[in-house]
């Protein structure tokens, strides 16, 4: 039977999507906890969703059905309607910090002379066009946006080097254990990819040596994320926790740029690019989850309804933005991490032990 | 309808049908017989008539049967029609038709003869290397070209006519093992439900042919190069000829065919990978160029370098304009003239040319309407636009629709605009065809001709982006040393 995605899909959809989302205020946040050691909390939450997406992957080699079918056949149709509103409460809330952070990056970095929302509602139009999407557009924008993604992060990273005071980050671990699990604890909602993963199951047809693929890509996926923190502290050292946009921050004042301009703007537009389609993934599956939920035969209704719960939650909560950062990073982290890790941990385990017993 | 086997019937129902005075009915006798010869005037070779049919016809005498009557002619095209519908038709298109008494059938004699432009390099692909025939507007000519170039019998045509009044002949061609039987059924049937008055161009059939009836993007490919439609149908495509039409169709299109020049394949790979590379250069540039520089200047002034921020400033100071408008209304005045150019004529044109790009453009900078980087802007971005000519509508529309975007919401708005057009182009498909293939889905091996033109080493497969059958094109062997 022909599948909606291919393999090579997935990897590439690793290094197109997941590392956007941490490179606007997460790295303030993190230097916020554990200072130069911030990179290690995010460490620790790449090395959290490794573990998950390591046992999401043995479901994909052993079953050919998709998640929603699993679910039910293991657990029968009401529990699986509780995990699958427990994912969609999960999506919903990963989805509001990095919109959120982006609408703040767009009106205060690209529109310094006249900041408005209004110039970051449009996403909301896009948001809604990809979530009507099938699973199949998500996978054909994979295969181009790890190009863009690539380049942007090159491009960044390259401006941004002759910057950085490596041995700023030094000496590794001085900030004690405490400093770094509250970093990594207060910035799980940027984590927690893995279980994107979940959705796909079932949806490609899996090839031997898949897996070694898979990690390779988050491997390197992560490594840029990780690298990007290590060159940010590098470059803004005790002014680290400040700066929520480091994007625009970064490389300019790398001599490049004083010669042919912002360059590095290019980079952010091409990041940016990616970013709309990587801010609209939790957006995106909430959608799946709703139109199987209710078993919704037009394909609009679900984003219309998830695209206006986060239109409504921007507009409308936008003078409490720092009060809502502040609940999800202080006291969701936990909620978090049992829902993007611990429940697909337990949901393959559960999945990989039943098919045991049946054989 | 039957035809009638009383030659008085007959008569008057050609009589009554066809009442024009460029079609002829010559009363003569066929052996023992009285007979018609039905002929439209203008359509059919005169000296042909007399030595196929009446040289031939004068040697028949006495009682004559069936038999008879079909042995006498050697006609190479001759055919026994038994409906007067198709006698009808096929004396429409130019056949000579032969009523006899008693016999309830008529012969049809295809001696077609009209006056047709001769074979010439088409001007939309001209090219310095390769071969410069074109389509013309003749489909047994077009037909010819083709079995010229692939001398197989898997080389397949069926003809259909389509247009209820204009009964156009149309020809499908493609190779029998290499394109997809489902492909070809889908186009029949396609092509068998349209219901229109005429046919006058194949751009009228590539409407039909499309699966998104508002589509901004073409879903069908042309040319009118026999040797760039050969290579398209050796690839697994399915070709669609229709008489009066210099161009011939393509199914399944890809974006990429467009951003291909008959050239490249006859010059060296460096060189057409290189040309492929400006090729799409242009178009990000024309796209993008005018609503960057907008933007820039309205929302983002710390994208341009400070040297050429002075050099703006320096010449936009005393334009009334705001930069969106007054790009807005260049771009507006390029196409005006843009269009203008195209529908005068030659001499005029020329002068508009003139006119338009120098005189005016020269004036409007001095007088102060309009700035001199603006005026450059457009005029690279136009240049650059007729490097893919096949999409310059298309990318002319996405233009002012970026150059509006910038103009209200700035980079943002043109990043979100970009993405809105990339998840509509990604998911577009036609006649099961992604049509950003082989770059969304990515397919490895479709890569090594798409912006990079591969070595012919490297082409040994067909696309696997069509759906094709028989893989293989190219056999290397490697030779024993």
């Amino acid at each position: 039977m022909q599948k909606e995605l291919k393999s090579r899909q997935l990897y590439l959809f690793l290094i197109a999507f997941l590392p956007f989302s941490k490179l606007f205020t997460m790295p303030s946040i993190l230097a916020k906890h554990a200072n130069e050691d911030m990179w290690l909390c995010a460490v620790l939450g790449f090395l959290l969703d490794f573990i998950t997406l390591f046992f999401i992957v043995k479901i994909m080699k052993k079953t050919d059905k998709d998640l929603f079918t699993i679910l039910n056949e293991k657990l029968g149709k009401t529990a699986t309607n509780i995990v699958l509103v427990l994912f969609l409460i999960y999506f919903t809330l990963k989805a509001i910090l990095p919109i959120n952070e982006n609408k703040d990056y767009v009106e205060m970095t690209l529109y310094t002379l006249m900041p408005t929302m209004l110039y970051f509602l449009p996403f909301f139009i896009i948001c809604f066009y990809f979530c009507v999407k099938p699973l199949r557009v998500l996978g054909r924008a994979a295969d181009v946006l790890w190009i863009t993604s690539l380049i942007g992060i090159v491009i960044l990273f390259s401006l941004s080097f002759s910057n950085s005071d490596f041995s700023a980050i030094l000496p590794i671990g001085a900030n004690g254990v405490g400093k770094i699990v509250k970093g990594w604890l207060s910035t799980l909602t940027w984590f927690g990819d893995s279980v994107y993963f979940l959705f796909f199951i079932g949806e490609f047809n899996y090839q031997k040596s898949d897996d070694k693929k898979f990690f390779l890509c988050y491997f390197l996926s992560a490594l840029m994320v990780v690298f990007f923190l290590i060159m940010f502290y590098s470059v803004f050292t005790s002014i680290a926790s400040r700066q929520r946009f480091a994007l625009t921050e970064i490389s300019k004042y790398t001599t490049v740029i004083n010669n042919i301009g912002r360059f590095d703007y290019l980079g952010i537009f091409l990041l940016l690019f990616s970013g709309i389609f990587s801010l609209s993934l939790p957006v995106y599956f909430s959608c799946r989850i709703i139109n199987r939920l209710f078993n919704l035969k037009k394909t609009w209704i679900a984003p219309l309804i998830t695209v206006s719960v986060q239109l409504f939650i921007m507009i409308f909560l936008q003078g409490y933005s720092y009060s809502i950062e502040s609940i999800i990073t202080k006291h969701l982290g936990v909620f978090f991490l049992v829902i993007g890790n611990l429940l697909p941990i337990i949901i393959s385990l559960f999945a990989v032990k039943e098919k045991k017993y049946a054989a | 309808m039957q035809i009638f086997s009383s030659i008085v019937d007959n008569e008057n129902y050609l009589n009554d049908t066809l009442s024009s005075d460029d079609i002829t009915l010559l009363k003569l006798p066929v052996g023992d017989k009285d007979g018609i010869l039905v002929f439209v005037n203008d359509l059919i070779d005169k000296n042909a008539v007399g030595e196929l049919i009446l040289r031939p016809l004068s040697k028949v005498s006495g009682v004559i049967n069936e038999k008879d009557l079909e042995s006498a002619f050697f006609s190479p095209e001759k055919a026994k029609v038994l409906t007067m519908e198709k006698a009808i038709e096929d004396l429409l298109l130019g056949n000579a038709l032969l009523f006899t008494d008693g016999f309830d059938f008529c012969l049809s004699f295809g001696l077609k003869h009209f006056e047709i432009r001769s074979i010439t390099e088409p001007p939309t692909s001209t090219v310095l290397k390769g071969p410069r025939e074109g389509f013309v507007e003749c489909l047994p000519i077009n037909v010819s070209l083709m079995r010229r170039r692939l001398k197989t019998p898997d080389l397949t045509f069926e003809n259909l006519t389509v247009g209820r009044y204009s009964k156009t002949p149309v020809a499908l061609c493609y190779v029998k093992g290499i394109a997809d039987e489902k492909l070809v059924k889908k186009i029949k049937d396609k092509l068998n439900s349209i219901d229109i008055d005429a046919i006058l161009d194949s751009s009228y059939l590539s409407k039909f042919l499309g699966e998104h009836e508002f589509s901004l993007f073409k879903q069908v490919g042309n040319t009118e190069k026999p040797d760039i439609l050969a290579g398209k149908i050796l690839e697994g495509r399915v070709a669609i000829f229709v008489d009066g039409s210099p161009i011939a169709l393509s199914i399944p299109y890809l974006l990429v065919e467009d951003f291909q020049s008959p050239s490249d394949y006859y010059n060296s790979s460096y060189s057409a990978t290189m040309s492929r590379i400006i090729r799409l250069l242009s178009v990000i540039l024309a796209l993008f160029l005018p609503s960057f520089f907008v933007a820039s200047e309205l929302f983002h002034l710390q994208l341009i370098p400070l040297s050429f921020l002075l050099t703006i400033v320096n010449s936009i100071k005393g334009i009334p304009l705001s930069p969106s408008y007054e790009m807005f209304f260049t771009l507006l005045i390029f196409e005006i003239l843009n269009e203008a150019s195209v529908r005068m004529p030659k001499y005029v044109g020329m002068v508009v040319s003139i006119v338009g790009g120098l005189v005016l453009g020269e004036t409007a900078v001095n007088a102060g309407i309009i700035s001199a980087p603006t005026l450059m802007i457009i005029a690279l971005s136009g240049i650059c636009l007729y490097t893919i000519p096949e999409l310059e509508q298309t990318f002319s529309v996405i233009r002012l629709l970026f150059l509006i975007v910038a103009g209200c919401a700035g980079g943002y708005g043109i990043i979100i605009g970009i993405a809105i057009f990339f998840i509509y182009l990604i998911s577009f498909e036609n006649y099961g065809t992604p049509l950003c293939a082989p770059f969304a889905p990515l397919i490895k091996s479709d890569l090594k001709d798409s912006v990079y033109k591969g070595f012919l080493s490297e082409l040994q497969f067909r696309p696997t982006s069509l759906k094709n059958k028989n893989k293989r094109r190219i056999k290397i062997k490697k030779e024993k040393n």
